[in-house]
């Protein structure tokens, strides 16, 4: 993985026939389905260093998690949906500056699916 | 004050596919087992296509088929998707060897098999305990580094002893780093995120959708093509019984580097023209996503240490051409549980007796697989025209083949190879077929 850009993502375009062809998926349709026993406490989720986030150019926590957590503000804060999570670990291994801090949340609480 | 230790004879991380199996074969080897489970039931966290296979259950449980386990269908028809900009090629197999009964794979969800893999264990003897995380290890003389002798969950006093460990965490293999057991994060380039959605659908409709005689048969595919838009990747379809469970897996690395949403894919996958129709008119009943370990056997940490095992996808025990995971899993979890027994009887906890444990896997199929698959988990990668030439190719050519154009065979015949030769010379693609079998076979 190059490092030219400053993170640690080489950022490549998908060609723009393809491109065209994405929808845009309002993901809180989607979330309706899941059942969650969401701690209201502890966020086990959190930015260790918003300003890493600042400087981190291509942002893919944006758009890997499979359910929409890391959104950015109008303050170009990101921010974060922790009781949205599935606990998948996609922004743990993804975020480039491992800038996230990433537990499990308690026992009995987070997601739970119902078909798996 | 209790100053009683709560103390087991085995304690095992989690309660899933491989952490059960453990559990069992220690229970009923007459361990009194700790089975320790994050969520708020056993299978609530876990997420897959997907199909178990017999082989593994009736290893431990060989009258599963009495015991009502939760199946979905049996795999009777399996094989690929060929998915080209706006057509299929389907290349499936029925019949013949799936037609063994009882099947040699069912489909399933893994909330309803994971509970009830977890009361097997239960009935074998082990003490479940959910809605407890453990969140670090109780070292010998209280040290850093010396034997585990048992774990701190999250509970309140919630210090649990037991002379040996068996780590069944899943993917996010944290507590097998705090062990030492690997030194990192797998990379993003070793992990593919699987996200799927399961649409609930009369039975009868997919049935007749899927071509499925009743719901004693079921449909198991990979999709391949313009599924993950010609990136590293692949599709799934599976029938459950009133419902289909669709998605696709994607390199992390790759979601990352395109900057691509998995929903948005996802979506673009189902309103494709050759799938749309096969789930239209379905209500989603569940949309959710999971992290898969492919990095392979060069991404497997250190399997044992003083007191403790690790077993399943915290090991990264997963061939990911063929869709095994969950086999390796049982047969891990159940190979840990005879090393733990194997310990008990000789009063020895050390590594050197743990290390049975690699010796049993080196022995049967799943570190012999891994290693020959060794070269896989970056195939995909290095060959992108297995996500788009190829796959182009096959619907392009046939669509020609079965069409009559009134024109000489012979130019029609130049045209299809032209397609292909077009896109990746003709020797180039006897070098891909080569390297497919290379990274397949272990050469």
């Amino acid at each position: 993985m190059a490092m030219k850009t400053g993170d640690a993502f080489e950022a490549k375009e998908l060609a723009e026939e393809v491109k065209k062809t994405l929808p845009n998926v309002y993901v809180d349709d989607l979330l309706m389905s899941l059942k969650y026993f969401i701690d209201e406490d502890v966020a086990h989720l959190s930015i260790i260093d918003q300003a890493v986030c600042h400087r981190c150019e291509h942002k893919p926590c944006l758009y890997f998690c499979p359910v929409g957590v890391y959104t950015q503000g109008n303050d170009g804060r990101i921010q974060v949906a922790y009781q949205s999570c599935v606990e998948c670990g996609s922004c743990r291994v993804g975020c480039p500056y491992k800038n996230i801090h990433w537990e499990l949340p308690r026992g009995g609480f987070g997601v739970a699916y119902k078909f798996g | 004050m209790n100053n009683e230790r709560i103390a087991f004879d085995a304690i095992v991380v989690g309660a899933g596919l491989a952490g059960s199996a453990a559990a069992m074969v220690m229970a009923r080897g007459g361990l009194k087992v700790a089975l320790i489970e994050r969520g708020q039931k056993p299978g609530g966290k876990n997420y897959f296509g997907g199909a178990i296979y017999t082989h593994a259950i009736a290893d431990l449980v060989p009258d599963y088929m009495d015991r009502r386990p939760p199946f979905e269908r049996p795999v009777t028809e399996a094989g690929f998707w060929f998915l080209g900009k706006d057509g299929l090629t389907r290349m499936t197999v029925q019949g013949g060897e799936l037609n063994a009964q009882p099947a040699d794979a069912f489909i399933t969800l893994r909330a309803n098999f994971d509970l009830w893999w977890a009361e097997q264990a239960q009935a074998a003897g082990a003490f479940l305990i959910p809605k407890t995380a453990v969140v670090d290890f109780i070292r010998e003389d209280n040290g850093q580094a010396g034997a585990v002798i048992g774990v701190i969950t999250d509970r309140p006093q919630g210090e649990v002893y037991a002379p040996v460990v068996i780590i069944c965490e899943g993917v996010n293999n944290i507590l097998t780093q705090k062990l030492g057991l690997i030194n990192r994060d797998l990379e993003p380039a070793q992990m593919a995120l699987a996200f799927k959605k399961v649409i609930s659908l009369p039975m009868e409709t997919i049935n007749a959708r899927f071509g499925l005689a009743d719901d004693a048969h079921g449909l198991a595919v990979s999709v391949l093509g313009d599924v993950s838009l010609g990136l590293p990747g692949m599709g799934f379809v599976y029938t459950n019984k009133a419902s289909v469970s669709i998605g696709l897996g994607v390199m992390l690395d790759t979601l990352a580097e395109y900057r691509l949403r998995p929903y948005d894919i996802l979506q673009r996958y189902l309103d494709h023209p050759a799938i749309a129709p096969l789930i239209k008119g379905g209500q989603l009943l569940e949309y959710g996503g999971h992290l898969i370990p492919e990095g392979g056997y060069r991404a497997m940490p250190k399997l044992c240490t003083d007191g403790a095992m690790v077993a399943g996808d915290a090991a990264a025990m997963v061939n990911a051409l063929h869709w095994e995971g969950t086999n390796m899993a049982i047969i891990a979890g159940k190979l840990a549980g005879e090393t733990a027994l194997e310990a008990h009887s000789r009063g020895d906890f050390t590594a050197k007796v743990m290390s049975r444990y690699e010796d049993r896997l080196s022995e049967g199929f799943i570190l012999k697989d891994l290693r020959q698959y060794r070269g896989f988990s970056r195939f995909l990668e290095t060959h992108p025209q297995f996500m788009d030439v190829y796959p182009n190719f096959v619907n392009g050519a046939l669509g020609q083949f079965f069409t009559a154009y009134g024109k000489p065979k012979k130019e029609l015949f130049k045209g299809m190879l032209g397609s292909l030769t077009n896109q990746r010379g003709l020797a180039k693609a006897a070098g891909d077929m080569v390297a497919m079998a290379r990274s397949v076979m272990g050469w």
